[in-house]
């Protein structure tokens, strides 16, 4: 004989990686390190961009850099060669990352041994919006080349996000325009920041670092 | 595409759900979400259905997914409930407020939640 029963639930799916999310957060903070999300489409320049940052950064501060993709390790390589430590999570068809993901990678360093750390999350401007990382800040990169629509087709990401990136202006006036984008973004909230930048010229790199928080002696 | 994802998340609380319960068979799982979460139905229907094959549990178990009106919370005159009737001409998701027609909104967004699960229970 058996018997049915219903339970009330309400809980949240997110629930075992927001509990992870926030232990991250915590450590951190505790620890005084900065951790920054950086999400985008495939190709708006995550990796270009991190490269110029670590560049810029190597020389004053150890920088530790987690990369999601489908598969290859070729974004991890890119942003070592500027003098990173940098891992590569496979996902192996994940449209994005998790916390458990990034606890996972924490767990094998020290992380003392580091003061700033980046994701690259997978690209992709719809999934990785719901999944906390346990980031400090959350970044959105997208590029000029990617039309006018990007952002009006994709809003939900950037009201999680502090900073929006307008990358590759160094194409501006070239068959590409900024300026919609700029508009878009700063119409999703008041409070967003929206930086254009170059990844291939590093015009505004400083005020992307800046925006981070992160002080340049 | 991270309807594979939810519907793990969703299957691995409801077996600790149905363990927790001794129970036998899960019958029917209701979950609920917003349109901001942007979750296609027929994915999670689909990605859950791929990941309960086999499973003795889960056999012949519905999935429901509810979808709950869009909820925003105006940073501007501090309206909350669901955005602008008019839609936005501008953006694919409408998060203007109702009330004052800002765009300035916080989103109040009801992310996927295990609702109810209907178990089978051995006296
Ligand atoms: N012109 C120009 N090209 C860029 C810029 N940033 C990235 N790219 C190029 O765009 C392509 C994709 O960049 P990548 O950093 O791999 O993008 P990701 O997929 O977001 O990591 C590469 O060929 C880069 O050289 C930029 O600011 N300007
Ligand atoms: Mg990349
Ligand atoms: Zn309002």
């Amino acid at each position: 004989m058996t018997q049915e029963k219903k339970i009330t639930v309400k809980k949240q799916a997110y629930l075992v990686n927001d509990e992870i999310a926030d232990k991250i957060r915590r450590l951190m903070k505790e620890k005084n390190k900065l951790f920054f999300n950086i999400m985008g489409s495939i190709g708006a320049g995550k990796t270009l961009l991190l490269e110029r940052i670590t560049e810029k950064l190597s020389a004053h501060y150890k920088i530790f850099v987690i990369n999601g993709d489908v598969a290859t390790t070729i974004d991890a390589d890119r942003i070592a060669a500027q003098g990173a430590t940098t891992v590569q999570i496979n996902t192996g068809g994940g449209c994005h990352l998790n916390a458990n993901l990034i606890q996972k990678e924490l767990d094998k360093i020290n992380i003392d041994d580091y003061d700033i750390f980046f994701a690259e999350n997978v690209g992709n401007l719809i999934c990785p919006s719901a999944w906390d990382v346990g980031a400090q800040m959350n970044i959105v990169v997208v590029s000029i080349t990617e039309g006018e629509y990007v952002i009006k087709k994709h809003p939900i990401i950037f009201k999680g996000a502090e900073i929006a990136v307008i990358n590759k202006c160094d194409l501006d006036g070239l068959g590409f325009d900024s300026d919609i984008l700029v508009e878009d973004a700063s119409k999703i909230k008041s409070d967003m920041e929206v930086i254009c930048t170059s990844a291939k010229t590093s015009l505004g790199l400083e005020a992307l670092i800046e925006a981070l928080g992160i002080q340049l002696p | 595409m991270h309807e594979y994802s939810l519907a793990s998340a969703i299957v691995e609380q409801v077996r600790k759900i149905a363990q927790e319960h001794n129970a036998s068979k899960v019958k029917t799982i209701i979950v609920s979400a917003d349109p901001y979460e942007m979750v296609i139905p027929d994915l999670l229907k689909e990605a859950y259905g791929i990941i309960t094959d086999e499973h003795e549990l889960f056999k012949d178990s519905k999935l429901e997914l509810i979808i709950l009106p869009a909820e925003i919370i105006c940073i501007d005159c501090d309206h909350k409930g669901e955005p602008s009737m008019e839609g936005d001409e501008e953006f694919a998701y409408n998060f203007r407020c109702a009330k004052c027609g800002s765009r300035d909104t916080h989103l109040n967004i009801r992310h996927l939640t295990i609702e109810t699960v209907d178990l089978e229970i051995p006296e």
